[in-house]
């Protein structure tokens, strides 16, 4: 077997019947967040994981990142389990989790400052690497205001570029757009595709896991949508999401979409109203 | 804030005797360690050390001289207190509601805060002399502005929309400041006597052992100046520490009296 | 303090302003925050108070009670002209300034190790918790037996007196740190050395700084009593030296000196705070 083909056979990430179970340190209350989470994601793809509120969609990624062990099974990178954080995995938190007391450009050069991603480049390339982001994360002249100075769609922008700058090989973004109004995420979430190279061939695309609770969100961005479900946290279906790319404001015309998006509703309706109830 | 940095509770019956011992194991340390360095010291020394200091306490109590300098002491903090709050209240009421009284005692208050109790002493002791009046004068002084300034706050901070509120439902001005506003401002009207009950209970034994070491031992009485005569006359350096660990002992009761007010009433407010 | 020191602009009213009239008005804003209040207030209020203070003196005819204003402002004038407040007040900020720096070097190192280590927290706050209640004052007695009458007792008072505030603020400050902020550089591969040094620390910082300003406050109020009893100079020093006189202008004089000089360090330390933490709220010095 040749090494292309190996490479091939081995997805970017692989579950394999993962669970985890929360104990509260003061009363010994043991909670499963999540079980049975079985898939695999090839290298390049988009996906988006779509769930009510108490399904887990978090504590994928927090796994995913390093930042919590599963209680049983396996979460494998390039056919290696995962050991703890590491910078190969780019986090962007639903809070942003800026810097409140560094600037744009430190806050976006904060990894390569004092992390691994920094190893071997000279404070020239560095620099240059944090101006290359700012540019393209159209944030031009705001590079020596601290977060508390920005807006919200900004200090997303910064997230959205410090977790670039780092050059991980994986995206994990937990609700970022969650804290924005309607219409400043919609225009984000072109952006965002537009930034995660949806006009490169596949090949230069990064593997991205994308947590939302908007199901419309999830079907405009995926390549996939993971749909999970409630009690205990597992998933429900795993869809393939087919719209052509590039994704414009056209394909939210698409009848297509529509479809999905109701599919995606259908199988969450359930949960989503027992979460209410 | 002490509450908040204690250590979470441990789950399970073993686990609780190993807080404990976490908890009683370096002051036991330390208490050992100084008995030992005092049982080294000659026989004649006026070093203190545990076991001559719970002598002298036992000896001070029986003897009524500690229970009657405690109960001058706290008579007199209560005293002070009581009149700071009466003009704290009154006076923080007034500023924290009505635009004009602030502006123009907000200045003077500002002025006279960064100036030490201590330091007024002199003055209250060339008017009242060196006895009682001038110790409650002081008391009063310190209890003052943390009273003053929280009342103050606490009033002006009241969410302009619970008043309105009030007063779209028709309810008088003066029955919307009684049930709409003093119980919104609750919650800084006791962290205001708290830290005035704090200061307060320090500016007593302060007054009294200056008021003591300047009037040569006289009369005034109280912990304070109990301290000054084991430290000017007896030379008793056990009778120190005793008032010491008595004067930490009660400044922690007064602070868990009032944190203890503090929940029992803001969590009876939080509820409705 | 500041509290006041925004709303009123308003007051220019519905018309525009135009930027030459705003440029003009910022001279006198900075006044007014530094004033904390609305300037005409504050000069009415002071006259005010200085015609009752007169009044009273007149009323009381002592002035080894309470002297008139004029006597006062020439005490004044006479204890600065001579240098001998200059003097008393370098002192005591000499010792003041020593004992922050002691306090700062041992309270915020242990604050550090307390925050991060719940064992060491386990172990060490029931001394500190033991300890903390006896105020400074009361220590006063027992350190003079010790130290003597000189400039080790006030610096170990004030040392004493703000330890603790420090000590607190800075455990609180690490503690405080947001898990995320943590996680984040853990995402990005940056090392646990590396998380203390650029994320606890200048996360923890705020916190410390206003633990540093509360322990400013403690340790001039402890100051006074320190010098009062315990010490051969200083303001405190001064203050009871003119008592013993009955010089009461010059004790007026004092008082005032010690009222100017600690809200002046306060100010100063203020402006550290801005200086230090732009990025935090200070709607509330």
């Amino acid at each position: 077997m040749s090494a292309a083909s190996a490479r091939e056979a081995t997805p970017k990430l692989r579950f394999t019947a993962v669970a985890k179970e929360f104990v509260a340190p003061r009363t010994g209350k043991r909670t499963l967040a999540v079980t049975d989470v079985g898939l695999s994601i090839e290298a390049g793809e988009f996906v988006c994981v779509v769930g009510p509120s108490g399904c887990g969609k978090s504590t994928i990624m927090n796994l995913v990142a390093g930042l919590d062990a599963p209680t049983s099974g396996t979460i494998t990178m390039d056919g290696r389990p995962i050991a703890g954080p590491g910078a190969d995995r780019g986090v962007m938190f639903q809070d942003y989790a800026l810097y409140p007391w560094l600037t744009v450009s430190q806050n976006i050069g904060f990894g390569l400052e004092n992390g691994t991603p920094g190893r071997g480049l000279s404070r020239a390339e560095r620099d240059a690497r944090v101006r290359h982001f700012v540019e393209l994360v159209r944030l031009k002249g705001a590079e020596d205001k601290f977060p508390h100075q920005l807006s919200g769609g900004m200090c997303q922008r910064v997230a959205l570029a410090r977790l670039l700058a780092n050059g991980p090989d994986v995206l994990l973004m937990d609700e970022p757009l969650g804290a924005l109004d309607a219409q400043t995420r919609l225009i984000l979430q072109v952006e965002l595709l537009r930034i995660w190279g949806e006009t490169a061939p596949r090949a230069e695309r990064k593997t991205a896991i994308f947590i939302t609770h908007d199901i419309e969100e999830a079907v405009f961005l995926a390549d996939r949508v993971v749909v999970m479900g409630t009690g205990p946290g597992r998933i429900r279906a795993i869809l393939p999401i087919d719209l052509p790319r590039p994704r414009e404001e056209g394909t939210r015309a698409d009848p297509r979409f529509a479809a999905l998006t109701k599919q995606v509703w259908e199988l969450i309706r359930d949960d989503a109203y027992q979460a209410i109830g | 804030m002490a509450n908040s940095l204690a250590p979470s509770p441990s789950i399970g019956l073993r686990s609780v005797p190993l807080t404990i011992w976490r908890a009683i194991a370096l002051p036991l340390l330390l208490l050992v360690a100084w008995q030992l360095w005092a049982m080294g010291l000659p026989a004649d020394t006026r070093a203190p050390s545990p076991a001559k200091v719970l002598a002298g306490f036992v000896r001070l109590t029986l003897a009524g001289d500690l229970p009657l300098a405690l109960i001058q002491s706290i008579g007199r903090v209560v005293a002070g207190f009581l009149i700071a709050l009466v003009l704290g209240l009154s006076l923080g009421l007034a500023m924290g509601r009505i635009r004009w009284v602030r502006d123009g005692l907000e200045p003077i208050v500002e002025s006279f805060r960064p100036i030490a109790p201590m330091a007024i002493l002199p003055i209250a002791i060339l008017f009242l002399g060196t006895g009682t009046p001038a110790a409650l004068s002081i008391v009063a002084y310190a209890a003052f502005f943390p009273l003053l300034l929280n009342v103050m706050h606490g009033v002006s901070r009241v969410d302009p929309k619970l008043v309105l509120a009030a007063r779209t439902m028709g309810v008088p001005p003066l029955r919307t400041f009684t049930h709409v506003i003093l119980p919104a401002a609750m919650p800084s009207v006791l962290l205001g006597s708290r830290l005035a009950m704090g200061s307060a209970w320090t500016a007593i034994i302060a007054a009294e052992l200056a008021v003591g070491a300047k009037a040569g031992g006289g009369t005034s009485g109280g912990i304070g100046q109990m301290m000054f005569v084991f430290y000017a006359y007896s030379i008793d350096l056990n009778g120190i520490v005793v008032c010491m660990i008595v004067v930490g002992v009660v400044a922690l009761l007064i602070d868990r009296a009032f944190r203890g007010a503090e929940r029992i009433l803001v969590r009876g407010r939080e509820a409705t | 303090m500041g509290l006041s020191g925004f709303d009123h602009h308003d007051r220019a009213g519905s018309g525009a302003l135009d930027a030459a009239a705003a440029l003009r008005r910022q001279a006198p804003q900075r006044l007014r925050a530094a004033l904390g209040s609305r300037p005409v207030a504050a000069v009415r209020s002071f006259v005010v108070v200085l015609g009752v203070w007169w009044g009273l003196s007149l009323w009381n005819a002592n002035p080894i009670q309470l002297p008139a204003p004029p006597a006062v402002f020439a005490a004044l004038a006479n204890v600065a002209s001579d240098g001998e407040l200059l003097e008393n007040a370098m002192i005591s900020t000499g010792r003041l300034a020593l004992s922050l720096v002691i306090a700062v070097a041992m309270a915020v190192p242990l604050g550090f190790w307390m925050g991060m280590s719940r064992r060491a927290h386990a172990y060490i706050d029931p001394v500190v918790e033991m300890l903390r209640p006896i105020s400074g004052i009361a220590w006063i007695p027992l350190a003079l037996f010790i130290f003597g009458v000189g400039d080790t007792l006030p610096v170990f008072i004030m040392t004493y007196v703000a330890f603790f505030p420090l000590l607190l603020n800075t455990i609180a400050g690490v503690r405080g740190v947001s898990r995320r902020l943590v996680q984040a550089a853990e995402t990005m591969g940056v090392s646990r050395a590396a998380i203390v040094r650029r994320v606890i620390m200048p996360a923890a910082l705020p916190s410390i700084v206003v633990g540093f300003r509360l322990a400013f406050a403690g340790a001039w109020a402890a100051i006074v009593a320190a010098e009062l009893i315990g010490a051969p100079s200083g303001l405190g020093f001064a203050i009871e030296w003119y008592r013993q006189l009955l010089m009461t202008p010059k004790i007026f004089a004092y008082i005032m000196a010690i009222g100017f000089v600690g809200y002046v360090c306060d100010q100063l330390l203020q402006g550290l705070q801005r200086r230090l933490t732009p990025w935090t709220d200070r709607s509330r010095g």
